[in-house]
């Protein structure tokens, strides 16, 4: 039933004859008759005519090489669960060992974020130090109180960070790049990457306070890359 | 093999319908080998493109999407044995599919074509794609101890769209308990990623096993991250503003022990 209604595999009718692939349960390529391009025949339903396209009976050789091994679709045993960011210390801005706690999605689709002494790592991002952005998302300021990154926007590329892991492991992290930028304008892809070289990114809150929607206009970001890993 | 010529050839007549020749969008097509114990040659062009592929063995063939692969053949490895001659191959030109070499559910070879859901998933959560492409009669997919999907059958896709983390999985007879044909096993369920779980093999042959690939890019991110609700303060430190929370307690704490002493 299913495969009725899949775009599938398209079938197409050598124009020498449609039964070739019946007949011929051995064929040999040198039997093959006809000149280096023959006319193929495409069905198309509903309509009388038929669309006529060229092909390369060359293409077998050029085939495998334009496409390339996956490796094996065998299952595999599940990797151990990467260690858990637990702390995060950036001396340079007087975090002194902040506590990380995982977070998700809002049901609105904003990024959940802890209370005002805690530090959210995104779970469903990247763990800091591997591949793509692990975001680490803290507040300025919360219900009155200063949040762990109320002075996020002091921290200068160069200045060094650490996380520590569940496992009591450390990793650092250097600042190579601070951004700030208007709310609506908050690169989400980049910041939320799945892919591509380690970043850890911590976001905050900054720019001008709105105090009738109790909102600031901006997001202050600084990157980090991994270092002595 | 008339069956699956005329299969085909309705398939064909489903896929000219709904992929315009318009459309031109990247396509993504990868073929993988699904039969047990099998090592195959695939032919196209009349000569051998893919030399002893393996069982489970993928090979990527987008770069071929809207091309047509002359007389299609899949052999027995280092034979002329045909185990699958789908003749002259158009591939789609657009869209992501799955062209897996199985059984169908009587054990014969045949070339199986799956177009991939590459729908957006929602943040946090990740698809679960099931196929059943073995020679077995239908199945229950059970995750985690409960029947997620009922009377699957060759050859059949069931998916849902389910919360990061890992299920276990098992695939018992339709309706059965036991004997659990495959796992159970641990499947990863991560965000924005869909698992594509094909049921593989023999049941007669005792050869039914699982094969996966995966599609990830098709998440959610965060729409925003709003990470304050009031003016920052006096650049008090929060460990300072902790400490003092800590003077406070310790004060009132005081006093009402000394109106305890004198009650």
């Amino acid at each position: 039933m299913f495969r009725r209604f899949l775009p599938a595999l398209l079938l197409v009718l050598a124009a020498c004859g449609g039964t070739a692939t019946e007949e011929s349960a051995v064929p040999n390529a040198n039997d093959r008759p006809g000149p280096s391009t023959t006319t193929t025949t495409v069905l198309t339903l509903g309509e009388d005519s038929v669309e006529q396209s060229a092909v390369d009976e060359d293409a077998g050789s050029e085939f495998a090489e334009r496409t390339r091994p996956l490796g094996s679709a065998l299952l595999t045993p599940l990797p151990e669960p990467a260690p858990q960011p637990i702390g995060l210390v950036v001396d340079s801005v007087g975090i002194s060992s902040a506590p990380i706690v995982d977070v998700g999605v809002e049901p609105n689709g904003e990024m959940e974020i802890p209370g005002a002494t805690e530090i959210g790592w995104y779970r469903y991002g990247s763990t800091p130090g591997e591949s793509g952005s692990a975001v680490l998302a803290a507040h300025i300021a919360f219900n009155g109180t200063d949040g762990v990154f109320r002075d996020l926007d002091d921290v200068e590329v160069g200045n060094i960070v650490e996380v520590l892991y569940d496992d009591g492991s450390t990793s650092r992290f250097e600042i190579t790049e601070t951004a700030q930028y208007a709310k609506d304008e908050l690169p989400v892809e980049r910041i939320f990457a799945k892919d591509g070289d380690p970043v850890l990114t911590l976001i905050t809150c900054g720019g001008d306070f709105n105090r009738s929607v109790r909102s600031y206009s901006d997001n202050v970001v600084a990157y980090a890359q991994p270092i002595d890993r | 093999m008339r069956k699956l010529i005329s299969l085909l050839t309705a398939a064909l007549l489903m896929a000219v319908l709904a992929v315009p020749a318009s459309a031109q969008e990247e396509a993504r097509i990868h073929l993988i080998h699904g039969i047990p114990d099998t090592p195959v040659d695939v032919v196209a062009g009349g000569e051998v493109v893919f030399g002893d592929f393996q069982f489970g063995d993928t090979q990527d063939l987008s770069a071929l999407a809207g091309e047509t692969l002359v007389g299609l053949q899949v052999r027995v490895a280092g034979t002329e044995d045909v185990a699958i001659d789908a003749g002259d191959t158009l591939l789609p030109a657009s869209g992501n599919y799955s062209i897996i070499a199985h059984l169908n559910a009587e054990g014969v070879p045949t070339l199986g074509v799956f177009e991939n859901d590459t729908s957006t998933i929602d943040a946090g959560e990740g698809r679960l794609i099931v196929r059943h492409t073995a020679q077995a009669p239908a199945v229950d997919v059970k995750a985690n101890g409960a029947v997620a999907f009922a009377d699957l059958t060759n050859p059949n896709s069931v998916q849902a769209d389910l919360p990061v983390g890992t299920i276990t999985a098992e695939v018992v007879p339709a309706g059965a308990d036991e004997p659990v044909v495959i796992g159970p096993v641990d499947l990863p369920i991560e965000d924005g990623s869909a698992l594509i779980v094909y049921a593989v093999g023999s049941l007669d042959a005792g050869s039914v096993t699982a094969l996966t690939e995966s599609i990830s890019g098709l998440g959610t991110a965060p729409t925003a991250v709003n990470t304050g609700n009031s003016p920052v303060g006096t650049n008090v430190p929060v460990w300072a503003a902790g400490l003092g929370m800590l003077l406070l307690v310790a004060v009132v704490a005081g006093r009402r022990s000394v109106i305890e002493v004198r009650s």
